[in-house]
């Protein structure tokens, strides 16, 4: 079967998403589980990136001897790194939030293991 | 033994058997009467809804939830047991739920 | 190009910054947040409504002067009606909802100023930025820049949870943001997907893709796109299976932080459920699903409300209960029915708001939330009782209150179109909605005072005592004339349909 790039990302980016939905529900580590859902985000962030994808294509930048025509016809599309720029961003701030709680919560409790803490 | 003591045997019953120990007060357990009533009736009244799709359906819906009410009649404690606040219960029906919408709009939409 | 449409947001996100780096200075934190938190009511009322582009960039078919140097098959095609900036709609129905919600956010942090010992600029930051992303999901007509203040409503919820000082609050937040960042990224899986297909993100754009036939409407991947968007926003606006988690959150934030937060899950769950019946409510299976949710949420919300001794749990639950009626009312699908739904959730912001206050003074008195323990509060405070029992009354919808009207008119749109089930589960619901309160009004004011329960702060500060009749007042208002708030929300009923 012969896969090409961008068939071959979507399947990276839903095997992310999938280790990291199992890392975020059955692994008992609080920070293993942080990592899980940094996971799910990356796949997230890589299927937009790769929805990008065009074969062959340029860098989205309008050079001055260009012409319009040509620009519009063999750049990349352009829209998805803006969004992934800023999803990357909230990605890492709910990262330090949660980093930060379980940093609390280890002095509090003197253990990292989430059924000790969030148990009941 | 009236039908309050009878009912006030079988909370205590199951509230042994899931190891709570408070006291059960006269406040509590008329609030679980009515959660109870309030949760077969409207079950029961929002299956009627489903003679939109086949009216045979509905009358066997609607039968069979009146039986299951009847059999497993207090289904307050064990519902509020699985409503807690414990971390592994809610994340076992966001999974459940996000399975299901999932399937439901991928397959369902094909037929209605 | 109308400014004030932008400083609706910008406005709550500079002060936050600001009060965040002014933090200690209680007497410059106090005035700067009143000043801001004043103004935010008031600036939906002063702005026209229209459209606001950010950066300027008007669509093609406006703006000749990028048009001119385009080719044809750019601008023949649809292209040219594109919005390519990021857009804001700001119409007749988003007027009243901002208003409401400043209204809110500047009575909730009127009450927090003057009830904790001193005046935090880190817990006004955080209201001031939740009050901002909730605004701009109300306003946003680009559904990814929408999931950007999806997201930074979530943390500055979680912040408010945290800021508390209740017991247990770090766990209940670490959970919340667990499942949060579950739940969000399949919203954005979901915006992804509708990317994927349509090219765009401006919603207006996707609906013209979907309705002209550049789309196919039956494409599998719109359909998932819809059902993770719905799945991201249960999350965000606490309906099951988040209920536990949500009501939780309520419990362990202080009164009039929970009296925001579940502002904010409210308008959240307006924002996006409008968002989803314009784009795909040409899937009939959209709107079953909606109903379904709703009639979950009713039933487990006030089932589970009346198993608790917690006060707070108690109206947290109660308050994921009543945004089943809302859901209902944007299931039905007709123009009354949305009108009706929409009008719901206004007087639910209002009235849970106004007994989370309510019963937050009974919390500031004795320190003591459990229901077990509490009681004969009505010798100590017997106005308050009476300020508390009619915002109950409004909850289960007595007459002249607004609840009533928005309730009256909910079962008036089922029985319209036919589905009088829904009518009776509605009533049936509020009946038991009314049982639950009087139940924990009897416990906490009613019976006997319990010799061991120690009074320890007597004043209730003048602030709290204002914002709950400010409340009231409005209850009665909306109550005696729901056509000043029906009249802005028709205009976006009409056009849903």
């Amino acid at each position: 079967m012969v896969v090409d790039t961008q068939l071959a990302s979507f399947f990276t980016a839903g095997a992310l998403i999938v280790i990291g939905i199992f890392a975020a529900l059955f692994l008992d580590n609080l920070i293993k589980k942080v990592i899980g859902l940094a996971f799910i985000g990356d796949g997230v962030n890589l299927f937009i990136i790769t929805i990008g994808y065009k074969p062959g294509g340029i860098v989205y930048i309008f050079l001055p001897d260009m012409t319009v025509s040509w620009f519009a016809q063999n750049a990349s599309y352009p829209l998805p790194f803006a969004l992934v720029l800023t999803s990357i961003v909230i990605g890492a701030s709910t990262l330090a939030v949660m980093l930060g709680l379980i940093i609390i919560l280890h002095k509090k409790h003197g253990t990292i293991s989430a059924s000790k803490i969030l148990g009941e | 033994m009236g039908i309050y003591d009878i009912i006030l045997k079988r909370i205590k019953e199951i509230q042994s058997k899931t190891k709570e120990d408070e006291p059960v007060t006269n406040i509590s357990t008329s609030s679980m009467l009515a959660a109870e009533i309030t949760l077969i009736s409207s079950l029961i009244v929002a299956s009627i809804m489903l003679r939109f799709i086949n009216k045979a359906l509905m009358m066997v819906a609607v039968l069979i939830l009146i039986l299951i009410a009847v059999i497993a009649m207090p289904i307050m404690p064990k519902l509020r047991k699985e409503q807690s606040d414990s971390f592994s219960n809610m994340l076992f029906y966001m999974i459940l739920a996000l399975g299901i919408i999932i399937t439901l709009f991928y397959w369902g939409s094909v037929n209605v | 190009m109308n400014p004030l449409i932008p400083l609706m947001v910008i406005l709550p996100i500079a002060c936050a910054l600001l009060l965040n780096l002014l933090h200690k200075k209680d007497r410059t934190v106090k005035v700067l947040a009143i000043v801001v938190a004043l103004v935010l009511p008031i600036i939906p009322l002063l702005a026209s409504y229209g459209l606001h582009f950010f950066g300027g960039y008007y669509p093609l078919s406006e703006n000749s002067a990028i048009a001119g140097g385009l080719p044809s098959y750019i601008t023949n095609s649809a292209l040219n009606v594109f919005h390519p900036a990021i857009t804001y709609s700001f119409e007749s129905a988003q007027k009243i909802m901002i208003f409401i919600l400043g209204l809110i956010a500047f009575l909730a942090i009127f009450t927090s100023l003057n009830e904790t010992k001193r005046p935090s600029g880190v817990y006004a930051f955080l209201m001031f930025m939740g009050t901002a992303s909730v605004t701009a999901i109300l306003l946003s007509d680009d559904i990814f820049n929408l999931y950007v203040f999806f997201e930074i409503a979530a943390i500055s919820q979680v912040g408010i949870v945290i800021a508390s000082g209740v017991k247990k609050n770090y766990e209940t937040a670490l959970k919340y943001m667990i499942l949060g960042n579950i739940a969000a990224p399949m919203l954005l899986l979901g915006v992804a997907f509708l990317l994927g297909v349509t090219g765009n993100v401006n919603i207006t754009d996707i609906i013209y893709s979907i309705k002209n036939g550049i789309v196919s409407p039956q494409n599998p991947v719109l359909l998932m796109a819809c059902g993770l968007i719905v799945f991201g926003w249960l999350y965000g606006s606490g309906l099951p299976p988040f209920h536990t988690i949500k009501s939780a959150l309520y419990s362990k934030a202080l009164p009039h932080g929970a009296a925001l937060l579940q502002a904010f899950s409210v308008f959240t769950f307006v924002g996006l459920g409008i968002i989803i019946i314009r784009i795909f409510s040409y899937l009939p299976f959209s709107k079953i699903v909606i109903i379904v949710i709703s009639l979950l949420a009713m039933i487990l919300g006030v089932t589970m409300a009346l198993m608790q001794n917690d006060i707070k749990r108690i109206i947290g639950y109660l308050a994921v209960g009543e945004l089943g009626y809302i859901g209902l009312g944007l299931g039905i699908g007709t123009a009354f029915g949305i009108t009706a739904g929409l009008f719901q959730a206004l007087n639910e912001a209002i009235i849970t708001a106004f007994l989370f206050l309510g019963f937050g003074t009974v919390l500031y008195i004795t320190k003591k939330s459990d229901t077990r323990k509490l009681g004969g509060m009505m010798i100590e405070t017997p106005k308050l009782a009476l300020v508390v029992l009619l915002a109950g009354f409004a909850m289960a919808g007595v007459p002249p209150l607004n609840a009533f009207q928005s309730k009256l008119m909910l079962i008036q749109a089922s029985i319209q179109a036919e589905v009088p089930e829904l009518g009776i589960i509605m009533i049936l619901i509020s009946i038991v909605t009314f049982m639950t309160f009087m139940r924990a009004f009897y416990t906490i004011y009613m019976r006997p005072k319990p010799p061991e329960l120690q009074i320890t702060n007597k004043n209730i500060p003048k602030a709290t005592i204002i914002s709950l009749l400010v409340l009231l007042a409005i209850c009665i208002i909306l109550g005696l004339y729901p056509k000043i708030a029906t009249n802005y929300l028709q205009v976006l009923a009409n056009s849903l349909v």
